[in-house]
């Protein structure tokens, strides 16, 4: 089990320093500011003893000198020293053991050997390790921040797992500038023992995360990963960015059939056969991964699209075309909206509005749809206009979203000026999924479906 | 099934061979139940035509080398021999072609096949990833495969929703679905295949590395498939 990973009792972090700009003070730091509640132990070799944020700690010259349980020791020592600690942490009874250091498996052949050692270590021992060559973990329910990345990552539901480092690291950030709420954060490296499965898993039953975004670009074992994600997908959506659309394996095939493959479309075939969508973009991956990570399931077919602007309402109307989604056409129901609009608005689907629309206009209409059976998801779109300011309308759809309980999907997007960004903030900090244009917001929905009826067809058996 | 196929590839495997010949890849492929033609190994002429007889003119010939795998290129294909004259002639040609482009080569004997009527050309392939394992391939023939690149693969074994969703997510799929007035194609039959395909790697991964059967003539709904020419690479 990965709970120590997540949960740990006790952290030690061995290669602590007191010094700005190291790594073992940047986790050390982030671990006291984000909050962690379980005992933290600096580990380096010098001993003494050393203050961060006002807070003194005693240093451990070694894990073995700590005299309490470790449940996680986060190892940032140079490379060549790694194999003893960890050793120790071993003798110690760590449970789970990050290794930031880098220095393996990614140097080469020689690396790989000492990789490898270091699994035979831990299985000796029933250890886990993390990595090597990663920049932490983060587990917001717990406050958990062993990372040197950004400290204030927003709790939410989504996991985000990275093979990359750099730019996992700069995905912590965006994801805060963004208003992406994340459960955890994991840097999976060079994967040595833990790999994306294991940790497809754990999110699998884990109660705090709804969605999972794995940035990858390749696994070792193939089979494995299908069978963990197909399962895990049954259950809750993943996403992947998969990276490195080379043409690799293609030039030494002898047949005709291995000429056209490539690793990338055998990626692309696992992936669609385990109910894992593939995303082409970071952008793409998290607009997915909003609504994915916040929404329910939608309970039929039927997509309703309120709008302000005709502009906007057929852009919708065309990505919803386009990504096949179906929006609902039955009159009669629909002229229920002819009450939130002047007599020159219209009432088909999309649903314009008009440039006059109000608040009082958006209020009824959201409300009536949500309301309505037959109207089973929800976007509305909106232009700014001097009628109504955009973070008015993200405090509506936020109030009639949560009154009717969220119990189908709702998407926003408003195109404007700073306040419909700070409106799209406001939307997105609420668990609305809100974009700054509405075929993004239309996308991510079909996301969604595309989701939710790859499990219904996977239940049926 | 797998017996007997197995018997077909260990044979291949035990003269040092990895490529099978056209004749042993269309034994193992019927050996699973899929469509191949009435098509006989002639060793001598008199075979040649007693086959051809039976078969009944006009009839293809293929000369079967495991040193000439790319057969139209060595020009070993000879099609719509409607004689006996004809074939006798064609008999002396091919050998001399074969000679011509492979002076080693070791000659299997002529396959005597029936002429077939020409149908929507698909492909069917497998290949193995070092990650995944096997994968099997999916497309319409001539330019869609060769220039459009329109194919899709999914991983090895496949289900029928998997063997479908392969069918109709290629960008082709109109033209075996009947554009433009044409009938829709008989896309039950490359189900089938599919399946059987899937089922015939899942039982010997061991064995096969890739698998080429390509073309494939597609006839209309209801009237069938069949495989027109097919390679094998065995593991070494």
């Amino acid at each position: 089990s990965l709970e120590a990973l997540f949960n740990p009792k006790s952290v030690a972090v061995i290669g602590a320093s007191a010094k700005p700009g190291k790594i073992g003070y940047a986790i050390m730091k982030n671990l006291i500011e984000y909050g962690y509640e379980g005992k933290i132990y600096p580990v380096n070799i010098k001993g003494g003893e050393i203050e961060i944020n006002g807070r003194k700690f005693k240093v451990y010259k070694s894990v073995l000198e700590i005299p309490d349980e470790v449940d996680m020791a986060v190892i940032v020592v140079p490379a060549k020293f790694v194999p003893q600690v960890l050793e120790e942490c071993g003798q110690k009874g760590v449970k789970v053991v990050p290794i930031i250091s880098s220095g393996f498996g990614e140097l080469g052949e020689e690396g790989k050997k000492v990789e490898q050692q270091l699994v035979e270590t831990a299985r000796k021992y029933g250890m886990r390790i993390l990595g090597p060559n990663i920049f932490g973990v983060v587990y917001t329910p717990a406050k958990l921040n062993a990372t040197f990345g950004p400290t204030d990552v927003l709790p939410g539901p989504l996991a985000l797992i990275s093979q990359s480092g750099a730019l996992g690291i700069a995905l912590m950030g965006w994801t805060i500038l963004e208003k992406i709420g994340l459960s955890a954060v994991v840097s999976v490296g060079n994967k040595a023992d833990i790999d994306d499965a294991d940790l497809l898993e754990f999110f699998k039953d884990d109660e705090n995360t709804r969605a999972i975004l794995i940035y990858m670009e390749g696994v070792k074992d193939g089979r494995r990963f299908m069978e963990v994600a197909k399962e895990v997908s049954k259950k809750k959506p993943i996403i992947v960015i998969k990276a490195g659309r080379s043409e690799r394996g293609a030039k030494a095939a002898a047949s005709h059939t291995g000429s056209l493959a490539g690793s990338d479309k055998v990626y692309s075939a696992a992936f669609k056969q385990s109910g894992v969508l593939r995303a082409y973009t970071i952008g793409e991956a998290f607009d997915w991964a909003r609504a994915l990570s916040n929404l329910p399931e939608p309970q039929g077919d039927n997509v309703v699209i309120i709008t302000n602007g005709g502009g906007i309402g057929v852009m919708a109307t065309d990505a919803a075309e386009e990504e096949g989604l179906h929006l609902y056409d039955n009159l009669e129901e629909l002229k229920i909206f002819a009450n939130h609009m002047p007599p020159f608005g219209s009432y088909k689907n999309p649903v314009d509005l008009t440039g006059m629309a109000d608040g009082k206009s958006y209020e009824g209409a959201i409300r009536d749809a949500l309301a309505h059976p037959e109207m089973h998801s929800i976007a509305v779109l909106y232009c700014q206009t001097a009628v109504l300011d955009p973070r008015e309308l993200a405090e509506i759809v936020i109030r009639e979203y949560n009154e009717s309980g969220r119990k189908k999907p709702l998407v926003v997007a408003i195109v404007g000026g700073i306040e419909a960004k700070e409106a799209i903030d406001m939307l997105n900090e609420n668990g609305i999924p809100a974009y700054p244009e509405p075929e993004r917001a239309i996308k991510a929905l079909s996301a969604l479906y595309k989701w939710s009826k790859w499990k219904a067809k996977h239940k049926e058996k | 099934m797998k017996g007997e196929a197995l018997k077909i590839i260990e044979e291949v495997l035990a003269q040092g061979r990895t490529a099978m010949v056209e004749y042993e890849a269309k034994q193992v492929l019927k050996a699973y139940g899929l469509p191949v033609p009435e098509e006989k190994l002639a060793k001598t002429l008199d075979e040649a035509l007693k086959y051809a007889e039976e078969i009944g003119y006009p009839v293809a010939m293929k000369l079967m080398s495991p040193q000439i795998l790319h057969k139209s290129d060595a020009k070993v294909v000879m099609l719509n021999i409607k004689s006996p004259e004809e074939l006798k002639k064609k008999w002396e040609e091919i050998h001399e072609n074969a000679r011509k482009y492979r002076p080693d080569a070791e000659i299997f004997g002529v396959l005597i096949a029936p002429m077939l009527k020409p149908g929507r050309e698909v492909i069917i392939g497998v290949t193995e990833d070092p990650q995944f394992g096997h994968a099997i391939m999916f497309g319409l023939g001539g330019i869609f495969v060769e220039i459009l690149k329109d194919v899709t693969f999914r991983i090895i074994p496949i289900t029928e929703k998997d063997a479908r969703k392969m069918i109709t997510e290629i960008k082709a799929y109109p033209i075996l679905a009947g554009a433009r007035g044409e009938e829709p194609a008989d896309i039950e039959a490359i189900v089938d295949m599919l399946l059987k395909v899937s089922k015939l790697v899942d039982d010997l991964k061991d064995y096969i590395k890739e698998m080429d059967l390509n073309p494939v003539f597609v006839y209309r709904k209801g009237e069938g498939a069949v495989v027109v020419d097919a390679r094998i690479i065995l593991k070494g």
